[in-house]
Parts: structure tokens; sequence; C-alpha cells
């Protein structure tokens, strides 16, 4: 069969997980963190299905990747509540004013 | 008797006197825990505390008393196989009615004695029997003839008395069989168990009362000893032990009437410590004083120099008897034999044989082999070891320089423990044990008990403590009524026994309220004069003097309780020494100090109550004792003038007198020995009659000339004679003697030992922990260099790398995700670099 | 065709990615997420992942960037919408993404997926044809396999065929799932909710 084969699926996993982790690691906007994070696990979901259509794995991968939509959603609202907070507390949501963990 | 009717009374006796012996612990246990949660739990009181406790140890020994009483009066009814040949004995005492008629009337009341220890024995009732049984014709001729040969005492069995067929013996409670030892509460019931019963539990009665007012002033919380000086001028004070003292007066009669009851040596022995820790207690009553807690000391360290040979006695015969137990009276019991049965046959005769090996005595009744016997010279020694543990309970030289200092206890407590109670048990336990004992402790035991009646009475006559006096005269009459034992006068001794018990109690007691009237003044030479002052005390102390010194009307032959049985006790000297010529001295030293007594005894009372007052302000403050401490005064002398009246007592001593006793006999086994039978003692007994009443007069009239009417001043006399004088009031110099010959050497010997303990113990003590401390301090440095070193060294470089990894810690998220990426990537980089894909 | 549509989601998905990477504006930012999200979910649904591509679309596009929104619209007033981030910064993250891209692309393009896949064929007896999901028949029909499935049940797998023991289904980390929901839910509406001011003492 051709057409796109499983590299082409892992290149756009790739491209979105290394732009979630840039965008993690570049915006100071506390949101902006989040929104990497959700890049990230949706550069992995892309794997998950790539390999469940073009290896052994079936369905498994994508009941895998329906769990990682489903905890992404969870961890967004908890992320977003302490987001919320943060901002309660610091009135600012600029994620390099949190260092409080500075040793 | 039928055997129904023994089993009947034997329980009746039993459970009556179990009772009256168990009643006084009940009362101590009452007495000593409601004493001290009552003062406790009742606020009421207020300090002034009740007399509960005393009215509680009345009524257990009054009680008692009357228990006592009611089973002597059924033994009396029930053992009527005594009446059953009395008849013989009365017909035989008639027919030599007249023979004696000759007009001495001194004698008389002699005869009358005699009569019914004589009839007694032969098994008679003797109320009225007036009779002088002197001849010999009628009698068996083995009563006669003194130095018998036990085979001829066998042809006359019947005759001698046989104290087993009145007398009743089993068990209480089995405590424990150990093998062939059986150790267990038995009893023994005879005539003398009951009458030191009555006794005991009359004078503790009587003593009990008396305290109740003599020891009032201890009835408040806030006591003042004047005795024991504290720094500061100031006296001891503490809260007052009325309730102890009546508790331990409880223990005490309950422990005296236990080793009465007892049925077994070893019980014996059981009661016969309570008694010494119950004197330990009363003594030192006031243990705040120095001198009453040594002296409760003293008390209790002799007994057990005496106890130690009780021991050995106690094993001997363990050894070779293998019962403790007097006797098995019981016809019909199966049992076993009990100690004097086994040591004696029916006629009361020990079985020596000569052998290789030396004497040796056949024992009856042994279970399994009829070979069972033990030497001879064994049975000597377990003798003397049992009399070793009288000699330090009765005080016996020369073990006899405690009981003077147990003066220092409560004085109730000294008329307890010199008539009733501590004293009365050795010579209780020597009678008791009679049968036990060979000719040769029988010797033993006159001599000692010779030695100590002198040495007890010379020191008596220079003492003027009116309580040390009475304590000297009381060894004294111990010595008599040993030395009675020792001459073969069984009967006497036991005798003398409960009318010295009688007259000694009230004398006691009589000083007591002397003491407690002039407020603990006991020096007689601050008294005198105070029969004005306190009647009751000086007639009733009279009569006690009277009755201690063995005076009588002569005309009437009717005399006090100290009459008849000193007198039957130098009638026992007497005809010993008439068999046994070389131990003159048996006799001799009696009869001197007969007249000692007298005059000690009047010295005592014309010191105190007679002539005038020596010290005014003692006079002045002098008072009689409350009837509560009178009334007892005035029991006890009725029974101190009355209790040997008719010669019933004597009598019914005399039911219980071993069987071998009566008929006398020679004994040739290592000493040559002739023991009077008891109609030679009655031979003899008016001439040592006249010459005992003779020397008591005249140590009276010689008192009465120094100390009443003045006529020689006993200074004149002290002055020339100030070795002896100094030598007695030094007492024989026996406490010095003691002190040279043991404190000192023990002193010696502890400065040994404490000087090897301090020089070479300690030394090596002290170098093996000065090795530890070293060896410890290198421990130290090692644990602190090496040990503490490492870990300091782990925790600094912890420390030091967490610091310097410290800026690496920013705080910045985003930071942290480029490290978590830069840390991915080289973990790839490291993959590829170190697992290349094949 | 195919390889049309693939390049047309797939640039989406990528430029959408990258131009949240390089937009300042947090509004903007959430704009090209849902183009990256949406375009993601037309490759799931390339990849014959029916179900998943709707969820994806439902929760993701539907649900998790309106939260975001939300999240922008309570906090991001004014002087916060957009906050800069250093050029230095971005520098840097960049490079260590591209070293980062480079590493995964390389190591993807190592890796020989038709033999891996021949190797566990032969292993597990699986043939690529027989897939369980991937039949003829059942291409693209995957939701009642998944229902199932996740109650415990693999028709995908045990269907037709006789097992000794029945696949492993998925129930208990569904359970697990479900109490994992019910917790955040509770979590974050208790960190969310307004916090009463309190009156704070001034020397505090």
């Amino acid at each position: 069969m051709e057409g796109v084969g499983i590299n082409g699926y892992l290149a756009v996993g790739a491209v979105l997980f290394v732009c979630g982790v840039i965008c993690m690691a570049t915006k100071r906007n506390g949101i902006g963190v989040l929104m990497g994070v959700e890049l990230v696990l949706n550069g992995a979901n892309v794997n998950f299905v790539a390999f469940s259509k073009f290896g052994p794995l079936g369905l498994d991968g994508q009941i895998a990747s329906l769990f990682v939509i489903v905890l992404a959603a969870a961890e967004a609202a908890v992320a977003l509540a302490i987001v919320l907070n943060f901002y309660n507390n610091h009135l600012t949501i600029d994620v390099d004013r949190a260092n409080e963990l500075q040793g | 008797m039928t055997p129904e009717a023994y089993i009947q009374t034997g329980t009746t006796l039993k459970w009556l006197l179990g009772i009256a012996w168990l009643l006084p612990l009940v009362g101590f246990a009452v007495e000593i825990f409601g004493g001290y949660w009552g003062k406790r739990f009742d606020p009421a009181s207020n300090g002034k505390k009740t007399k509960l406790a005393a009215y509680m140890a009345v009524f257990c020994i009054g009680t008692g008393f009357l228990l006592s009483l009611s089973a002597f009066f059924i033994w009396k009814g029930a053992t009527d196989v005594q009446l059953v040949t009395a008849a013989h004995a009365a017909e035989h005492g008639e027919s030599h009615d007249g023979d004696h008629g000759d007009g001495h009337d001194h004698h008389d009341g002699h005869d009358h004695d005699e009569g019914h220890g004589h009839d007694a024995e032969s098994g008679h009732d003797q109320d009225e029997s007036h009779e002088h049984p002197h001849s010999n014709e009628t009698l068996p001729p083995a009563d006669d003839v003194r130095g018998q040969s036990p085979e001829e005492a066998e042809d006359h069995e019947g005759h001698g008395n046989d104290p087993y067929a009145a007398a009743f013996s089993g068990t209480f409670y089995e405590l424990a069989h150990f093998g062939d030892l059986r150790i267990s509460i038995d009893y023994y019931i005879d005539g003398l168990t009951l009458l030191m019963f009555c006794m005991v539990t009359l004078i503790a009665t009587c003593i009990h009362i008396f305290a109740i007012g003599y020891m009032s002033d201890e009835l408040t919380e806030d006591y003042e000893d004047h005795f024991v000086h504290l720094p500061g001028g100031k006296h001891f004070h503490r809260p007052g032990r009325f309730y102890r003292f009546f508790a331990f007066l409880s223990l005490f009669s309950f422990s005296m009437l236990g080793l009465v009851l007892a049925g077994n040596i070893f019980q014996v022995f059981v009661f016969w410590e309570l008694v010494g820790v119950c004197s330990y207690l009363l003594i030192g009553f006031y243990v705040e004083r120095h001198s009453a807690s040594t002296a409760a000391n003293k008390a209790f360290i002799m007994n057990r120099v005496g106890d130690f040979g009780f021991l050995i006695g106690l094993m001997i015969l363990w050894t070779y008897f293998g019962t403790f137990q007097f006797a098995n009276t019981d016809p019909q019991a199966a049992g076993d034999l009990g100690l004097f049965q086994m040591a004696r046959d029916s006629h009361g005769q020990l079985d020596v044989v000569d052998t290789e090996e030396g004497k040796i005595v056949h024992l009856r009744g042994s279970p399994e082999d009829s070979e069972r016997s033990i030497p001879y010279w064994l049975l000597i020694a377990a003798g003397i070891g049992i009399f070793g543990g009288c000699i330090g309970k009765s005080a016996q030289f020369p073990l006899q320089p405690w009981l003077p200092d147990a003066m220092e206890g409560p004085t109730p407590v000294s008329a307890l423990v010199h008539s009733a109670t501590m004293v009365a048990a050795g010579v209780y336990l020597t009678g008791r044990f009679y049968p036990m004992f060979t000719p040769e402790v029988l010797l033993t035991i006159a001599y000692i008990g010779c030695i100590t009646l002198f040495i007890g009475a010379t020191i008596a006559v220079v003492a003027t403590d009116i309580k040390r006096v009475l304590a000297y005269s009381t060894i004294s009459q111990l010595g008599y009524m040993m030395l009675a034992l020792g001459v073969g006068g069984w009967g006497a001794g036991l005798y003398h026994l409960i009318t010295h018990a009688f007259f000694k109690s009230l004398m006691f007691l009589c000083s007591g309220s002397v003491i407690h009237g002039c407020h603990h003044e006991q020096e007689m030479t601050k008294m005198g004069g105070l029969y004005k002052k306190m009647p009751i005390t000086c007639w009733t102390m009279f009569i006690g003097v009277v009755a201690i010194s063995g005076l009588a009307i002569p005309v009437l032959n009717v005399g006090l309780a100290g009459f008849y049985s000193k007198d039957a006790i130098v009638a026992s000297g007497l005809a010993f020494m008439s068999g046994n010529a070389t131990h003159f001295l048996l006799f001799f030293v009696p009869l001197v100090t007969a007249g000692i007594t007298a005059f000690y005894m009047f010295r005592l009372w014309f010191m105190t109550f007679a002539g005038p007052p020596k010290d005014q302000h003692v006079y002045d403050h002098a008072h009689e004792s409350p009837s509560v401490m009178t009334v007892p005064l005035i029991i006890l002398s009725i029974f101190a003038i009355g209790c040997a009246w008719f010669g019933v007592l004597e009598g019914w001593i005399l039911t219980s007198e071993p069987t071998h006793v009566a008929a006398g006999g020679t004994s040739a086994h290592h000493v040559a020995l002739t023991l009077p039978s008891h109609d030679a003692i009655h031979g003899v007994h008016h001439t040592a009659g006249t010459a005992a009443l003779f020397a008591a007069v005249v140590g009276a009239a010689l008192s009465a000339v120094f100390y009443w009417k003045g006529l020689v001043d006993p200074a004149v006399i002290k002055r020339s004679f100030s070795g002896v004088h100094h030598f007695l009031v030094e007492k024989w110099q026996f406490d010095n003697l003691y002190d040279v010959m043991f404190v000192r050497p023990v002193h010696v010997v502890a400065r040994w030992c404490t000087s090897f303990d301090k020089n070479v113990l300690d030394a090596f003590l002290h170098s093996l922990s000065r090795m530890t401390v070293v060896a410890s301090s290198w421990d130290r440095k090692f644990d602190e260099t090496f040990v503490d070193g490492l870990v300091n060294i782990v925790g600094t470089s912890t420390y030091r790398v967490g610091r310097s990894l410290q800026v690496v810690q920013t705080g910045k998220l985003r930071q942290y995700i480029m490290f978590i990426a830069l840390g991915v990537l080289g973990l790839f980089v490291l993959l590829f670099m170190f697992f290349p894909r094949t | 065709m195919e390889l049309l549509l693939f390049t047309v989601f797939a640039a989406a998905a990528c430029g959408g990615a990258i131009a949240v990477v390089l937009s300042q504006n947090v509004v903007r930012m959430a704009f090209y997420l849902v183009i990256s999200l949406g375009s993601t979910a037309g490759l799931f649904f390339m990849l014959n992942a029916d179900f998943v591509g709707a969820t994806q679309l439902l929760i993701y596009v539907g649900g998790t960037v309106v939260l975001l929104i939300f999240g922008v619209m309570l906090t991001a007033s004014g002087p916060f919408l957009t906050i800069k981030s250093s050029p230095g910064d971005m520098v840097q993250a960049i490079l260590v993404g591209a070293l980062f891209l480079g590493m995964v692309v390389v190591t993807v393009l190592q890796v020989d997926w038709d033999g891996n896949a021949a190797k566990l064929e032969s292993r597990y007896g699986v043939s690529s044809l027989e897939r369980p999901g991937y039949n003829q028949r059942g291409e693209g029909h995957t939701t009642r396999s998944i229902g199932a499935a996740l109650l415990g049940a693999r028709f995908d797998k045990d269907l037709g065929k006789n097992r000794e023991q029945p696949s492993t289904g998925y129930l208990l980390p569904f359970e697990i799932v479900s109490v994992h929901l019910l917790v955040v839910l509770i979590g974050a509406a208790y960190l969310a909710r307004a916090k009463r001011r309190v009156n704070v003492p001034s020397e505090f």
C-alpha cells in the first residue's frame, strides 16, 4: 500500500513535541506553558495512533491515546486552577515571578 | 475410759485449746491492722486514741482463759482412770496414818504436798488425804528401794504413773511430708499442758488489764519519750503506740500457747522462735532508746546461741528417731510411736546395750527393722542440745545476761516475759522433754541450775533498780526450777514454775505500779515510805515477797505458794545429795540461796515501802495507781497466796510425770548417778523444809536489821567488802567477760576483714576500674578520631556538594524545563555513544 | 489524494505548533493551538482512528482549549496579555529544540519499521492483514471495539477465536481514570474557587 508511511506521522509528532517543549521553555505566560504541555501530549498521541496503525499494537494504542486525552483534560483543569490561584496570590501569571523554589 | 469417750474428750479438748490458742492470733491481726488504719480513718478521734485494741486483746486472752479453764475441768472429769485406782492409794495412805503424828506441825504441810504427789503418781485422786505415806512396808518395794535395776522396776508395772493414759495427742493439720519427715501442727494435751494453759492465760489476762492502765500515756498522737535525748536538750516525740503494744502482747500470748500446745518438737521450735521474736519486739518497744534496742538485740542474739544447740538436738533426734512427735497416746491408733515411747519402754527405762562401738540405746517401735538404735553419747548430745535452747530461753548460766537487760521493755512486758511466757518456755520444755534426758544430761541441768540460782541471787542483793532486783530473782528462781528438774524432782520444778509465775508476775506488776506511781523512777534508793501513798501495791507486793521467800507460819504449817514449791525443790536436792554424796553442792547452794532470796526480796520491800522517804520529790508526787491496775494485783495476790494450798496443784502436775521419775533409779553409764525416788524425796522433806524455812527466816531477819530497823548500816558492810560488792555490781563480770571473749575478738577479726577488704579487694577493684577508665579513654579517642571523623566527612562533603549545587536551583520554571530537555538529550547522546545500533 | 491530505494536515499541525511558539499574544497562541490540534484530529482520521479523532476534536478543541481561553480571560487582563520572552531565551530554547528534533528524527529514521513489524508478526503470529480492528470490514469503525475494550472485553482480539484465556481489557484503568477525573474535578474546584478576602493584619 503506497502512501504516507509511519515515518511521516512520527515526524509530525516529533515536531509537535519539540514545539511544545520550546513553548514550555520560552513562554513566561503561565497559560502559554500549559499550551506547551498540550502540544507535547498531542505529539505523543500522534505517535500512539501511528503505532496503532502501522505496528502490531492494534486498538491498544488508540486506547492509550484516549487515556492521554482524558488525563490531559484533567491536567489542564488542575493546572488552570493552579494558575488562577497563582494569579490570586501574585496578581500576575508570569512564571518567572514564581521563584519560591529557589535554593 | 472407753475408746469412744477417749476420742470424744480428745476432740473437745483439741478444739477448746485450739481456739484459746488461735484467738490471740486473730486479736493480733485485728489490732495491728485496725490500729494502723483506724488512726487514719477516724478523724473523730481528734488525736485522742481509742483503747479498743486493748479491749480486743483482753477479750481474746480472757476468752482463752475461760476456754482453758473449761477444758481443764472437762479433762479432769473425763480422765477418771485416775480415780479408779485411787482407792488403792487412799487405803494405802490410811494405813500409814498416825505413823507420823509426832507433832511436826510444819512437817504436815509438806506431807500434804508430798502425799498428793505420790498419790497422783500412783494414779490417785488426792483431794483430802493428809496422811503421811511414810513407812515402807505397804509400799511396793520398787518405789522404796533406790538404785533399783530396770528389771526390778519392770516387775511392778502399774505402779508407775502412766502419763499417756490421761494425755491426748493428735494432729491439727499436716503441713508436709518429705520422705520420712512429717511436718505437722500437732497437739499434745495432758495435765501439764492444761495447767500451763490456765496459768498463761490467767496471768496474761491480768497483765493485759494492768497494761491498759500502765500504757495509757501512749494514748496520744504526741508521746514525749523522756529517755531519748535529742541534740539541743529536747526529748524525742513520736505518736503513741498503744495498739501496737497490745498487738504484740497478743502475738506473744499466741506464741506461748502454741508452744505449750505443740505436739512435736519441731513445732515447739517454731513457736520457740516466735516467742523470741515477740520478746525482741516488746523489749525493744521503746526502740528509739539506745539501751532498749541494744537490750532487744542482746536478748535475741543470746537466744540464738542457745537455739543453735536446739537445732543440733533436733537434727540428731530426727536422724535417729525419724519423727518429731512427742508421743502417740491414742491406745487405738496404729500410727507411729512418738519420741518418748521410742526411747523408753512402758516402765520408762532406757534399753542400753554395750557393744564394741560403745553403748547404744535400742529404740522401740521402729517400723521396718527392730534393730533401730542410737548411740548413747548422741542421745546425751541431743539432750544437751535441746537443753541448750532452754538455757538461752530461760536465761540460765552462761546465757543469763540478757534477762536483766530485758528490763528496758515496758513493765507489763517484763512481767509477761518473766513469769508466764518467755522464760517459762525453757523450763516447760525441759519438763516436757524429760523422757529424752539421760542422767548425764540431768546432772548438767542440775549444775547449770545451781550455778544460775546462786549467781542470780547474789547479784540481786546489790542491785538497786527495782526491776533489776526482780529480774535477778527471776534468774535465780529459774535456776531453782532447773535444779529441781536436774536432780529428779520433776514435779517440784514444774510446781515451782507455776507458783513462781503467779508471784513473780504479781511482783512485777507491783513494781510497775510503783514505777507508774513514781513517774518512771526505778531506783530504790530514791524511794521509801511508799506504804502510805500506795497501800494496795504495798501489801500485794508484800504477799509476793513472802511467797517468793518461802516463809510460812511454823505452827500451822500454812504458807504461801512459794513455800510449798521451794521446799519440794530443796527436798529433792537433799534426797539427791543423800544418794550422791559427791554432789553435795546441789543441796547446800539452794539452801543458802533460799536465805539470800528472802534477804534481797525483803530488802526490796523495805527499801521501797518502809522507812522514811529518801527522796522527798519522788515521795511527794507518788500516788496509788488506778483500779484497772490494782485489781489485777489483787487477783494475782490471791493466787500467789492460795494456789498451792491443799496440794491439788502438785497432784495435777504429777499426773503428767514421766513414768520413770517416780521410782528414781541408778545409772552408771558414764557418770555414776542415783536419782531419788518420790519416796526418798518424801523421806527427807521434813528436814529440808525446816532448813529452808530457817534459812528464809534468817535472810528476812537480816534484811529487816539492815534496811528496816537500820541497826546496821549497809554502807559499812559495803565498804568492808568493797571488792565483793564491786564484783556483784558488775554482775560477776559476765558482760565484761563476754566482751573480752566474744565482742573484742569479733572486732579484731572484723578489723582484719576490713583491712583485707580495703587493702586487697578494694585495691584490686580500684585497679580494675582504673584499667577500665584507661581503656575507655582509648576507646573514646578512637571514636572521636575515626568513627566521628568518618561520619563528619560524609556529612560535610554532602553539605558542600549541596551548597555548590545551590546555584543550579534557581526556582525558575522555564529553566527547569530546559534542564529536562537537555538532560533527555544528553541521555540519548550517551545512549547512542555507548549502545550504538548494531 | 492521501498524500495531499497528509501534507495539508501535517503542515497545518506543524505550522500551528510553530506559530504557538512564536506568537507572543496569548489569545493568538490559543487560536494557533486550535488549528494545530484540529489538524492533528485530521491526521487521526487519516490513521483510521475515527473515535480518537472525534474525541480529539470534542475534548481538546471543544473542551481544553475553551478552558484555556477561559483562563486567559480570567487572568490576562491588559498588561498580561502579552508577556514577551527575552530573545536570548528564545534562541537558546530553539537551539535545544532543534537539537532535540534532530535527535528524534534521526532516531526515527534509523529504525527499520517494516522489518520490526515483520519480526513482531512472526513472533506473535499476527499478520498485518488480520490485525484486529484493521480488517477490511472493521476498518475505520473502532468505536464499538474501543467501548467493549474499556469494559474489559476485547472483541477486536478475541472475537471468532478460540482462546484459552481472554485478552486483557481496560476496565481497571477506566475505573481509575473515572475516579481520577472525579478527584481532579473536586480538586480543581477547590483550588480555583473564589477566596474570601481576609483582612490581613497590617503588621503581617
